[in-house]
Parts: C-alpha cells; structure tokens; sequence
C-alpha cells in the first residue's frame, strides 16, 4: 500500500494504462509468434500450438537454400531500392526547393504514388511490364527498337529490376517529402556565409546542405527499411515470387508458408529471422542518425 | 376386365409409392426469427445466385446475414483464421474441392441432413467429388472442367490451313490429342502478334494443368500409399510439353506469371489461337463489347494424352454448413435451396456447368429454344468432358504439395533445370510433407 503511495510510484501508476495496452498489442501477440516458431503450429490444426518442438523450425530453415536465396534477395532489394530512392528522392526535393511558384501544387502530385495501395501500383506495373500487351513493350516496337517481345516479368535481372521499379515509383516520393521538410528547415546564414567566403553550389551542397540533411536521411531510411515490407502485396501481384522463385522475397515466402501452406509456426520462425534483420538496419541506421547529430552540433 | 382394373390400379399405387421419394419436394421448412450468419464468395459472377436469398427468406421466414463476402484464397484465409482462432460463430461458408479437405471436420455430414432422394439429383460423381473421408461436407454448386476453345478465324483461314495440309499432310482441326495440340500451337504461333496458346504458369494453375496431362499420359500424382509418383516417365513427358511450347516461343514468355484471367484475356485478344480453358469465360469470349473474337469462338474437347486419356481436372464450388451453427436445419434448408433447380438454372444460364443432372438438359434446350446455338454447344461439350473429371488429391495437403510443384515446374520451363531434375526436388519435397502429415512413413 505504501509502495503505491508513494511519490516515486506516481509516474508508473500514470504509465500503466499506456503499458497494458502495449503489452496487450505488442508484447502479446509478438510472444505468442515466438512461441510458436517453437512449434509445429498449423492454422488448420489449432492443438499444435502445444507442441514444442525447440530450433527444429530454425534448423530446418539454415538447410533451406531456398529460404536464404529469399532472404539474400530481400537484402538486395531493400539496399537497392532504398539507395535509389534516397538519391531520386533527394534530387527530388532539391529541385522542388529551389522552385518559388507552385510549390504546392508539385508537393501534392510528388505525393500522389504514395496514395496508391500497393495491390493496384503491382497491377499497374504487371501491366505496364507484360510481355504481350505491356506499355514498355508495345512503346519498344512502336520506336522499332525491339522485333521480339522483351519477357520483364520472366526472365531474373529483369524481373527484379521490373519489382524494384515499382517499389522506387510508389516509395520515392517518401524521401522527397522528408527531405524537402529537412530543406525547408535548413538554417539559410551558414550558407550565404559560404556563398560570401566563394564557396560553389557543389561545395555548399556537400560541405553544409548534406549534413544538415544526413538526420533527415536517416530518419527516412530508418522508417523506409522497416516500411519496405509493404512491397508485399506489389510484389505478389507482380511475379508472385516467381517464376522459379526468381523474384521470392522473404515476405512472399512467408506469407506462402503460413497462410497458404498452414504452417503458422515455419512461418513465423522466418519471421523472427526476418525482425532479427529488419533491428540491424535500424540500429546501423540510428547509430548512423546519432553520429550525424553530433556532427550537426559540432558544426553549430 | 375388374380384375384387370385392379391389377392397373394396384400397379400405379406401387409406382406411386416407389416413385414417391423421388417425386417428394425438398422440405425447406419454417424457421422464423432465425438468423443464419454465412461467409459467401463474392465477385460478379458469384452474385447474381444472391439475388435469391430473398426468396428463400420469404419461404422459411428465417434471415440471412452475409458477415463475409470475399474471393475464394481470401475467404480460405479467414476460415484458417477463424479455425485458430477458435471464433467460428457463422453457419454456412462457400467452398471448393480443392479447399476442402484442408478445414478438418470443422463441417457437417450433409448426407445426416438431406434426403438421399434429393441427394439423388445432384450429378453423382460432383457429389461423389464433394466428400471427405466418406462424409459429404459440401453442397456442390457449380462444376468447373477445361475444355477447348478456339479462335475460327484462325482455324477456318484457307491460307493456314493450306499450309498446314502441306506441312502435316492432314486437314487443320481442333486437336484431339496433345501432341497435336503442341504442334498445332507452335505450327499456328506467329509472335507477338498471335501465339499458339498460353496456360496459367503459376499456384496450382500451374499444378492443375500439369496434373491434367500426367493423368493423360497414365501417371498420377501419387500411388495408393501416398509416395509421389509425378516424377514418372509420364510425369517427365508432361512436363517436356510445357517445355517444347515454351522454347518454340508458341506462348508469350510471361505465360509462367500468367493466371486464367490473363489467359482469358489474351485470348479475348485475338492474340492466342488455342486455350485449354474453363467453362465461365464461353460467354465473355463471345461478348462484342468485350472481345475481340465474338462470333469466331469454337469450341471441342479436351485433348487426350500418350495413354488415350483425358485428364480433366474439375472441382466445383459449393457451400457447406458449420458444426458450430446453432441452426443447423436452417442452414441445410438455405444451401439446398440455393442448388435447387432453379438456382442451378440461373447460373446455368449465366454459363456455369450445374450441379444438378435436370439442369443440363434443361439449359441446352433453353439455349436452343432461344436460338442460341453457341451456349448450348459450350454445355454438351463441356458435359462430355465431366464424365472423366477428376478432382486433384482430396487431402489436407494438397495445397502444400502443389505449393512444392509449381515453382519446380517453372524452373524447368524456363530452362533453369531439366524436367526431369525439376519433378525429382518437387517430388522429394512433396515426400517430405506427407511424411510430416503421417500420410507417408
């Protein structure tokens, strides 16, 4: 009774609403899919949540070629994809912030990809890549550049290239629109200080607005990182991993084994492999985020 | 002449009697202040059956509350879901042959519930196709079996089929078997602008049609103790077909991404001049404001393979009623009148090949009547197939076998492994889950 009168116990009696109920939609469910990674957990089968059956899940995915071929795939796709969209991104929101007139209006439309679901972008670009009756394809032959059609959506490289363009399209504008907040924010003495010590627009660019901007990257990469798996839907509509796994991400893989094949607990055994993964890039990420900061307040 | 009179009568009474059962409506009953909570499949061409609902509320006094409306892989989602989640609270679901036997014994035996004498007119083998262990678990509602359509413009042009007297010696008819079918695509294929054909080149599409010609060639996916025997010489053979076509450039190379509505599509198109297809595209293929070949659209049976088979592969959509549903005769009631006569009618007449033996009939001479000869060519010919239909494998893992299939059966189209190292990993890994379920020691 005293420990909960006391002034010290305050702060957490105010928390415990807030920590209940992230107990209750985090910690809870996140508990119970670890648990059942132990498991040979199938949705059809609810009794085998029971059933523990220790690393077997994790042993038999390290054998799997299959399951690292997804998850060295995914790697690429996320540095790829990120990569590019951080320079498109940033070329973006540089070109937006030096317009005076319409700024607006070009904000709104850089955010238009972002309004997509990614289930129709995966339509969009099925469409635009098809092989048969594909806008790329039929723009090829109309210029006379091709004389057979090109398979995008079949044939590796091209298939991924073609998934990685779809994420690029709908995602960039992402990075423009933090980047351009980071550019409107950007303190405007230090660089007409540089513009008066003869400093070019390159020097200014790398010397003073990269830096200032390096939080705002990292705060997009970190969020992007995490928000890529939405490529999920885009990717499944568009190859559907496939053909022959040629385009199998880790999330299409997943969502194969645990909702089409039953077998939650193979599942989410990918998918702790999957978090453990998705915590690296976050922590590179903020620690890259704090060695920027620091810079920054060195700088100021 | 008495005598006789009573022996006539007599006759009749026992006639009556015999006939009696058969004779004897459906009881549909009265069920007022129920509600029956169901999960439907949605879609346009699912709809219009719903349309009824009404009606039958009308006639029983119970209601209807549709809690789901969603396509088939979505709904099997939630039913998993519901069956993990221990929350199966709904009475009647949609469901599929090849769905089935994945859902445990969480449905009941209709076979309990309905009158063998209206089981009786439902077309045997369908029902036959809807039972799991022996236990009827699903009311089929439409059956889906692939046949031939074929773009007459092409077929009947004096030019190609000149060449192809000249070539082949025989006139240019709808193929008969599948090494004529093969030849005839890669023969008729002139890229991009038209292709000899194209198949559903993922999931268990993809699955599906290379059972089809396995079964064709006289191979099976498994023998009676479950070992996976599609890694056969059969198995081989009908893997190579999809092979030959793919590397003749007779299908457009996407065809491994393909599914039956871009198969569907294309042929619309103009751009495939052969498709092994279902029965529910005949009257999208002859709609003018949808495609380009209405009017040119032939139709002929599935092609038999190496073992003078056809290896139709079918299953229907049906409904089935919970264990959990607290209204159990209602719900019976509600998926017997939603396959009656009259509800098979009406999907007859949008297309679909009904699940009712009367209905055929009955549809082609409709069709007839109206003066359309082309629907009611689409319903003999497909008829003919269903009698050598088979379903895929009705147990819990065929799904998940057929998950192992298909990525193995792309890999060997498109040149990544032979055929036959392809069915051996597929067949490896399909060993492997069937040992996991118990099937296979």
């Amino acid at each position: 009774m005293s420990l909960l009168s006391s002034p010290r116990a305050a702060p957490y009696l105010l928390l415990l609403p807030a920590i209940l109920v992230i107990l209750a939609v985090v910690a809870v469910p996140l508990g119970v899919s670890l648990w059942s990674s132990f498991t040979p957990y199938n949705l059809t089968r609810p009794a085998t949540l029971y059933t523990f059956i220790g690393w077997r899940n994790y042993q038999r995915l390290m054998q799997e070629p299959d399951f690292w071929w997804a998850f060295g795939r995914t790697l690429v796709f996320v540095t790829v994809t990120l990569n590019l969209e951080l320079v498109l991104g940033l070329g973006l929101a540089l070109l937006v912030n030096r317009i005076t007139a319409g700024q607006r209006v070009l904000r709104t439309i850089m955010m238009f990809p972002m309004m997509f679901s990614p289930i129709l972008v995966g339509f969009q670009f099925k469409y635009i890549f098809n092989d048969a009756v594909g806008l790329v394809n039929n723009a090829l032959f109309d210029l006379g550049l091709i004389r057979e059609p090109i398979p995008w959506l079949v044939e590796g490289t091209l298939a991924n290239i073609a998934v990685m363009t779809a994420e690029v399209w709908m995602s960039t504008s992402v990075f423009a629109i933090l980047l351009l907040a980071g550019l409107l924010a950007l303190p405007k003495e230090p660089m007409e200080a540089a513009k008066v010590d003869g400093c070019g627009p390159v020097q200014v660019f790398r010397h003073i607005t990269l830096p200032f901007l390096m939080p705002f990257i990292f705060i997009a990469m970190t969020i992007r990182s995490l928000d890529v798996a939405r490529a999920y839907d885009m990717v499944r509509i568009m190859t559907n991993g496939g053909p022959a796994g040629r385009t199998e991400l880790l999330w299409t893989l997943m969502a194969r084994i645990g909702y089409q094949n039953s077998q939650m607990g193979m599942a989410n055994a990918m998918g702790y492999v999957s978090i453990l993964t998705s915590i690296l890039f976050t922590v590179y990420f903020y620690r890259r985020l704090v060695a920027a900061r620091r810079y920054m307040e060195g700088v100021e | 002449m008495a005598v006789r009179g009573m022996a006539g009568a007599l006759s009749a009474c026992v006639l009556l009697v015999l006939a009696g059962p058969a004779l004897a409506a459906f009881d549909y009953g009265k069920f007022p202040g129920t509600t029956v909570k169901v999960k439907l499949i949605g879609g346009t061409q699912y709809e219009k059956l719903y349309t009824r609902i009404p009606e039958w509320e009308k006639l029983t006094g119970a209601k209807i509350e549709i809690v789901s409306s969603k396509n088939y892989f979505d709904l099997d989602r939630e039913i998993k879901q519901d069956i993990a989640g221990g929350t199966i609270n709904w009475c009647v679901a949609s469901n599929h042959t090849s769905f089935a036997p994945q859902y445990g014994d969480i449905y009941i035996d209709l076979k309990e519930k309905i009158p063998a004498d209206e089981l009786a007119l439902y077309v045997p083998g369908t029902l036959q196709s809807s039972e799991i262990d022996g236990r009827l678990v699903q009311l089929p509602r439409v059956t889906d079996v692939s046949n031939l359509y074929y773009n007459k413009r092409v077929y009947d042009d004096p030019k190609v089929r000149d060449a192809y007297k000249a070539r082949f010696g025989k006139a240019l008819a709808p193929p008969a078997t599948y090494d004529e079918f093969k030849q005839q695509a890669i023969f008729l294929a002139n890229p991009p602008n038209l292709y000899g054909t194209a198949f559903a080149g993922k999931d268990e599409g993809m699955t599906g049609r290379f059972m089809e010609i396995l079964r064709a060639n006289g191979g099976d996916m498994f023998d009676k103790d479950w070992n996976p025997t599609f890694n056969s010489p059969e198995g081989v053979a009908a893997l190579q077909w999809f092979v030959d076509l793919y590397n003749a450039k007779a299908v457009p190379a996407g065809t491994v991404n393909y599914t039956w509505d871009d198969i569907g599509q294309a042929f619309a198109a103009g751009t495939t001049a052969v498709d092994l297809d279902w029965p529910g595209f005949a009257a999208f293929y002859n709609d003018k404001s949808k495609s380009k070949i209405a009017g040119d659209v032939g139709f002929a049976v599935a092609p038999t393979g190496s073992a003078g088979k056809r290896g139709g592969w079918s299953g229907s959509h049906s409904f089935s009623v919970s264990k959990a549903c607290p209204t159990p005769d209602a719900a019976v009631s509600f998926v017997v009148f939603m396959t009656n006569d009259e509800s098979e009618m009406m999907e007859a007449e949008a297309g679909n090949l009904p699940t009712r033996t009367k209905v055929f009939a009955d549809v082609v001479a409709k069709f007839k009547a109206d003066g359309n000869a082309y629907m009611a060519d689409m319903f003999q010919t497909w008829q003919t197939s269903l009698a050598e239909a088979r379903t895929p494998p009705l147990v819990p893992q065929w799904i998940e076998v057929s998950n192992v299939v298909w990525p193995q059966l792309q890999a060997a189209i498109v040149g990544q492994k032979t055929p036959k190292e392809a069915l051996d990993k597929a067949a490896a890994d399909a060993r492997a889950i069937l040992q996991d379920a118990g099937l296979l020691k």
